[in-house]
Formats: structure tokens, C-alpha cells, sequence
């Protein structure tokens, strides 16, 4: 298969399972931004009306520490089972295996221009105006892309190993969710060792405090971390890319015969 | 003529399908070249390896052991119905991506659309999810989409078994003008009609290995008789 080929591939399987999505449900397109946003209101009513968690700014700083997580996550969750749903094509057609995984992430991505828009124009409204800081944003979705897709090649290729994966996969989510700093600020963390720490194990927590730093605080984000998460990106990027190669008929086989 | 792809030798197995069972071994020793505008059937009981060995001829699954050799070039398709086809899209979307999945360019798959399209008779229904189809409508698009396939070795299981009878006399007299020419075709299937009327050759899987091989009514006349034993 040529690269032209397989990129029209992976975009028209994006487009139509966006498309296949949408026709799904009453609400259609809107619910692209309603879900992250009803993510949002649960954690707002539980942290800031409930717990009177009392931060400043909560609700801008939440929404950007959970719309850009969600991306993150939900990426990977699907991705992760991605290879196992299309084990009628693959027992079919002699097709690469990435082109699963990656094609929800297209879909993805399609998704999160929507709720990325949604973002700017809220922060907006909020008053945090567009400044020159905001070109920071393209190398954040940049490495978070890269990381994304790294991270859900690896998810789905052990998903496929083992189907209890999933159930990791999932709770691995639900703990990055706690450990990002999603509802809470990774500074607040006294001891500079254990921050430090944390986000040199966690490149989601490195990301959403770098959003938060280019978006709310007007700062410009630590390059020793990110440069540490782009690292890690292409790390794992190289071994999907690797496994997919040298695993190409073993998947087949794996998904097919199970 | 030229080989269109071979094997050599080749034996696979699968499992252990739990614990403590040993492999399970579907074939060994299996030797076949498929020549230029050949036409050869494959018969065998259900579970044989059938499917098996045209998924290694597909690159679907690699054998355990031996060679799989390709012609240089040379595409070759499991000829499938409804591939990737999803509920909530139309028939026209469906069979859009079907063509792509098949590897036809953009281009090539909007013009086969008005093939498809003529070729299924769905009228307005082409343009309505497929989850509004019937068994047959659906398997009528799938038909359809599966003809527009243009590699040069088909490799066809069972699939002519599907919607109401004239519709597959129509996809069998279609199907059978598109298999001509300097294309190679593996058929496997458990219709002896079919296999003595389009192929030229005919080998009977049995017991893990090839039981027979030769003229397509020599070779059933083999099965009958090991079905018969059954």
C-alpha cells in the first residue's frame, strides 16, 4: 500500500466513523463538545460547590486541564481496543495493523479541533486574551499528538495480546486522570523533589501544566520537561512502529483465531 | 505461463487452544503454484484449512513453516462481502469504502460507485444506512462492491452463496466474466457445479494434507467418496 493510499484510508475511516458516530445519536455533532463539557460540570459541582475547593479560577483552570486530558484518554481507551473490533477486516484483507489505532486517533483529532475551539473562545470570554505565547500551543499539540499515538499503539498491541489489558488500559486513565493535576495544580505540591518527580513519570501532568501555563498564566512552559515528554513520545512511537512491523502476521493471527 | 505466486512445503498450525493441549495442526507438506489465467478449486470438509491456506495465499496469516512466493507486482484479494461495512452508513458510503479497502484510488472508486450502484439494484435505498437492509439487500451491495476488486489473483470462499437465487445467478454469470483472462482464481466452495464449470483443476484437502489433485470431476468424485465414509 503507497503512503498517499493509506493516509486517504486512514482519513476516510476517520471521517466515516465520525460520520457513523454522529447518525447514532439525537444530538449529533453537539455531542463532541456537550460530553468533555458534562465531564467538566461533574468535577466543577463536586470540587468547587460541593467540597468548596475555593481555587482560584477553578472552573477555567479545570476546563483546560480536562479538555486537553480527555483527548489524551479517550484517544488511547479506543485506540487500545481498536485492532480486536476490526478482527472481521484484518481475517479479510492484508492490511497494516496501525492503520486501526491510528484512524481512531485521526477521528480524534477531528474531535478535538471542535472542543479546542470551544476552549480558545471560552478562555476568551474569560478574559484571557490571544498573546504571543499562544504559539506555544501548536508544539503542545504537537508532542501530545506524538504521545497519544504512542501511547495507544502500545495499548492496543497489548490489548491484543491479552483482552484483560483493556481493564488496565482503563484504570491506567483513571489514575492519570488523579495524577495530572486535572482538578487540583501540580504546584501545589510543596515538596519541589516530589513534583519533580511526578512529572518526570507523568507526561500528562508535564502537559497539562504547561496548557495552563501558556493559556491562563501567561508563562512560558518549562522546555527541560516538555523536550523530556517529546522523548518519551518518540520512544514509544519507535517501539509501536517496530512491533507493528516485525508482529505484522502474529496480530492477524492472534485476533482472528481467538 | 508464468506462476502467480506458490507455495513451498508449507504447514500451519494454531494454539495451543488452552492450557495443556498441544498445537493443533491444520496442514503440513503442502505444495501448489498458481499460473496466469488459472482457475483452481479447493475442496474439503469444514474445519480442513480451507480458509486457512487462502489466508496464507492472501498475507493474511503466515504458515508455520515453508515458502510463500508472490510474483513480483502481483495484488492478490480474498474476495469478501460487506468489507468494512458499518450500520450507519449508506450504501453508497459503504461501498465508497469498500473500493478504498480494496485498494481502488479515489478517483477509481467514485466512478465504480455507478457500477455498484446499477449492479445492486437497491434504487433509493442505496442511499440510506445499511441498518435499514435486509439479509439480501445488504449482501447484494457487498456483491457488488466486491466485483469492482482488480487484483490479478481472486481467491474466493463461498462467497456465491448469498441472496435470493436470480440475484445470484446474476452475480454468478458477472463474477465468472470478470474471472477471465490472465487471472488466477482459487475457489474454494461445496458447490460441484460451480467448481467443474469455471476451474480447470481442483485439489482435495484432507487430513491435513493435499489427498488429491487433477481434473475438478476426478477430484469430487474423490470427496464424494470421503464424505460417503464420513
Amino acid at each position: 500500500m503507497t503512503l498517499s493510499h493509506y493516509i486517504i484510508l486512514l482519513d476516510t475511516l476517520a471521517r466515516f466513523r465520525l460520520r457513523a458516530e454522529t447518525r447514532r445519536y439525537y444530538l449529533g455533532y453537539l455531542w463532541w463538545i456537550l460530553e468533555p463539557l458534562l465531564y467538566v460540570a461533574v468535577f466543577y459541582i463536586v470540587f468547587e460547590k460541593l467540597l468548596n475547593a475555593r481555587q482560584p479560577e477553578f472552573l477555567v483552570s479545570l476546563m483546560v486541564g480536562k479538555l486537553t486530558f480527555i483527548w489524551f484518554s479517550k484517544s488511547v481507551t479506543q485506540a487500545a481496543t481498536s485492532l480486536e473490533l476490526n478482527k472481521g477486516l484484518m481475517a479479510q484483507l492484508d492490511i497494516p495493523k496501525h492503520l486501526f489505532p491510528l484512524s481512531v486517533l485521526h477521528e480524534g483529532l477531528y474531535r478535538q479541533s471542535a472542543v479546542f475551539a470551544f476552549l480558545g473562545v471560552f478562555l476568551v470570554v474569560e478574559g484571557h486574551t490571544p498573546n504571543a505565547l499562544w504559539w506555544w500551543l501548536l508544539a503542545l499539540f504537537v508532542i501530545q499528538y506524538l504521545l497519544i499515538v504512542g501511547v495507544a499503539l502500545i495499548a492496543a498491541l497489548l490489548v491484543c495480546v491479552q483482552r484483560d489489558f483493556q481493564v488496565l488500559v482503563q484504570l491506567g486513565m483513571v489514575f492519570l486522570l488523579f495524577m495530572s493535576g486535572i482538578f487540583w495544580d501540580i504546584r501545589s505540591i510543596q515538596d519541589p523533589v516530589v513534583q519533580d518527580w511526578l512529572l518526570r513519570l507523568n507526561p500528562m501532568a508535564v502537559l497539562v501544566d504547561a496548557y495552563r501555563q501558556v493559556l491562563l498564566w501567561n508563562e512560558v512552559p518549562s522546555a527541560s520537561y516538555l523536550t523530556w515528554v517529546l522523548a518519551e513520545a518518540l520512544a514509544l512511537l519507535a517501539l509501536g512502529a517496530l512491533c507493528y512491523r516485525r508482529l505484522h502476521f502474529w496480530i492477524n493471527e492472534r485476533v482472528i483465531t481467538r | 505461463m508464468t506462476g502467480l505466486l506458490s507455495l513451498n512445503n508449507i504447514a500451519m498450525e494454531y494454539g495451543p487452544l488452552s492450557g495443556n493441549d498441544a498445537p493443533y495442526r491444520v496442514f503440513a507438506g503442502l505444495n501448489f503454484t498458481l499460473s496466469e489465467g488459472e482457475r483452481v478449486a479447493i475442496v474439503g470438509r469444514n474445519g480442513c484449512g480451507k480458509s486457512t491456506l487462502l489466508r496464507i495465499m492472501a498475507k493474511i496469516v503466515a504458515p508455520r513453516s515453508g515458502e510463500v512466493l508472490w510474483a513480483p507486482g502481483v495484488t492478490v484479494s480474498l474476495l469478501s462481502l460487506g468489507l468494512g461495512f458499518r450500520n450507519e452508513l449508506t450504501g453508497r458510503e459503504n461501498a465508497y469504502l469498500s473500493c478504498l479497502l480494496q485498494g481502488l484510488s479515489r478517483q477509481d472508486a467514485r466512478t465504480s460507485l455507478l457500477a455498484i450502484e446499477d449492479f445492486c439494484e437497491l434504487g433509493a435505498f442505496f442511499d440510506k444506512p445499511v441498518l435499514t437492509y435486509s439479509a439480501g439487500m445488504r449482501a447484494r451491495l457487498g456483491f457488488a462492491a466486491a466485483l469492482e476488486n482488480r487484483s490479478k489473483v481472486i481467491l474466493i470462499d463461498e462467497v456465491l452463496s448469498v441472496g435470493d437465487k436470480l440475484f445470484r445467478d446474476k452475480a454468478r454469470e458477472t463474477l465468472y466474466g470478470e474471472l477471465t483472462g490472465d487471472r488466477g482464481v482459487v475457489l474454494v466452495t461445496h458447490a460441484d457445479g460451480e467448481i467443474k464449470r469455471l476451474c480447470q483443476r481442483a485439489l482435495l484437502l484432507e487430513g491435513g494434507r493435499f489427498a488429491a489433485e487433477g481434473e475438478p470431476a476426478s477430484v469430487l468424485a474423490d470427496y464424494a467418496v470421503l464424505d460417503t465414509k464420513k
